[in-house]
């Protein structure tokens, strides 16, 4: 039965207004404060609404991803991620305070809640997502060697055929001589307290090769061509996530919203600066239509 | 908010646990005698030596004494080698720092007991005709040590509590084995519950023998 001319304008009104305030939304005219969801009182999320602010664990010694500019400032990939999910909360990414933390202290913090969040290059593992809930991946790395450019040993196949006359570096973490011993079985490892520390034992002769995210490779190779080297190795991929409290879904699925805007929806200039401010790289194709995206 | 204890880790790895235990104190058995070595050498300077020779004991105790270990352990381990292009490996380094820092603080402690020693006691042993090196030997250092004792044993204990400044430079010593149980499963609280009483533990166990040996040696 066809529908009353009234009905039918009745009926496109209604749905005109619909897209529209879809729209307003969409394009921010209305705030995310305002349009807050009912979430239940004991979610993280409707806490950090009334807060005001958000309350990221993080570091400040591990560039690309999180450390101080000349001014004290907080700078890199972990920290714009931080201001992300600060700007879907607020609509303003200033409303965020960082936590400086040890990256021991990544599990404990969130235990403990004395962060919301930790945006602090964590690598997802199974026995770490024991204990927290990791948010959908920002960044797929993956493991490289820094070399010196007048290091005995430059390229990791020269590092690979010197067998145990070969020594490098490595952060202390739950997998590092696992890590470790996938890329340089025979090589003499070293295990450090800071990430900063496994470059110095490079800087101080101690060892061949410095462990170390790609990033971070990329990272150093740019900022000193002359002093270091590329060893060309990557190996064990692995993500980098947001590590959340357990038991809190409204809390997950908000900061896994947030995080896939950023990357592949309204929100991604803000990505793309800051990929290509600290990694160098350019930002990935986006084709508009079906929503396939990692 | 409960917490549920958890102990398997650490005691399927109790062996690891009791090898870092070991490890720190063969770094504090190395360096305390090197310590109290090079300390008693500086305070032989300070007391019997030129003042030039005093001036510079003098400025090395307040140098090292008013840094913290920490900060002398990356400069030695990372910086020095930079600087200089010396090679040694980590253990070598820490134990030569612990052992300059030690000696800062010893050399107090023997420039008190060299200064202690009755002038009665010295002069006698001139008069009997023994020479300045008969009367440090035979008279100065022995009378020393009975007075020093109790100082002496509270500096031992503060360099074995030391060794665990090692972990920074991932000397697989008993703080270090406490940071792998924690970034190997998280379980801070068990870690440091296990650790914990093994410092104390062996603390007062050397404390115990120290003590013995100063009602041995006690001066009346």
């Amino acid at each position: 039965m066809t529908a009353e001319p009234t009905e039918r304008r009745t009926f496109l009104a209604l749905s005109g207004g619909g897209f529209a305030a879809g729209g307003l939304l969409g394009t921010g005219l209305i705030s995310a404060k305002e349009a807050a969801a009912q979430t239940p009182s004991d979610s993280l999320l409707r806490t950090v609404l009334e807060r005001g602010h958000l309350v990221v664990g993080t570091g400040s010694t591990n560039p690309p991803w999180h450390f101080e500019d000349e001014a004290g400032e907080l700078q890199g990939l972990d920290i714009e991620m931080g201001k992300a999910i600060a700007f879907h909360l607020f609509d303003d990414d200033s409303k965020v305070e960082f936590v400086r933390q040890d990256p021991a202290a990544r599990v404990p913090n969130i235990l403990a809640n004395k962060v919301d969040c930790v945006v602090q290059f964590m690598t997802v593992n199974g026995q770490r997502a024991q204990l927290v809930n990791f948010s959908r991946p920002y960044f797929l790395n993956s493991v490289s060697l820094l070399t010196l450019a007048d290091g005995r040993y430059k390229t990791y196949e020269e590092l690979l055929a010197a067998g145990s006359n070969a020594r490098a570096s490595i952060l202390q973490n739950v997998d590092a001589l696992a890590i470790a011993r996938d890329a340089l079985p025979e090589a003499e490892i070293m295990q450090v307290d800071t990430q900063a520390n496994v470059i110095q034992a490079l800087d101080a002769g101690h060892v061949d090769a410095a462990y170390m995210s790609v990033s971070q490779v990329k990272w150093l190779r740019v900022q000193r061509p002359d002093r270091y080297f590329d060893s060309g190795a990557s190996f064990r991929p692995n993500y980098f996530s947001v590590a959340l409290r357990q038991g809190d879904l409204d809390w997950l699925v908000y900061v896994n919203m947030a995080l896939t805007n950023t990357m592949w929806g309204s929100h991604s200039q803000v990505f793309d600066a800051a990929y290509e401010k600290y990694l160098g790289l350019a930002p990935p194709d986006r084709k508009a239509g079906f929503p396939y995206f990692s | 908010m409960s917490y549920d204890f958890n102990f398997t880790f650490i005691w399927n790895n109790f062996d690891v646990v009791l090898m870092g235990l070991v490890n720190s104190l063969r770094l504090a058995a190395l360096s305390i005698p090197i310590a109290m070595a090079l300390g008693l050498l500086l305070a032989l300077i300070y007391v019997d030596g030129h003042r030039i020779g005093r001036g510079l004991v003098a400025g090395y105790v307040e140098v090292v004494r008013n840094a913290p270990l920490l900060l002398w352990v990356y400069l030695v381990f990372y910086g020095v080698p930079q600087a200089t292009g010396l090679r040694y490996d980590r253990e070598v380094s820490f134990v030569a720092t612990l052992s300059c820092y030690g000696a800062a603080y010893l050399v107090e402690v023997f420039r008190s007991g060299l200064e202690s020693v009755p002038r009665g006691q010295i002069d006698a042993g001139y008069a009997i005709g023994m020479t300045s090196p008969q009367v440090l030997l035979h008279v100065r250092l022995p009378t020393m040590f009975r007075i020093i004792l109790p100082a002496l044993s509270n500096s031992c204990i503060s360099l074995f509590k030391d060794t665990s400044i090692a972990m920074v430079l991932g000397i697989p010593e008993l703080a270090f084995t406490a940071q792998w149980i924690n970034t190997s499963t998280f379980r801070v609280v068990e870690a440091w519950m296990v650790i914990v009483p093994l410092y104390l533990v062996t603390t007062y166990a050397i404390i115990f023998a120290l003590r013995r040996l100063e009602r041995r040696f006690k001066v009346a």
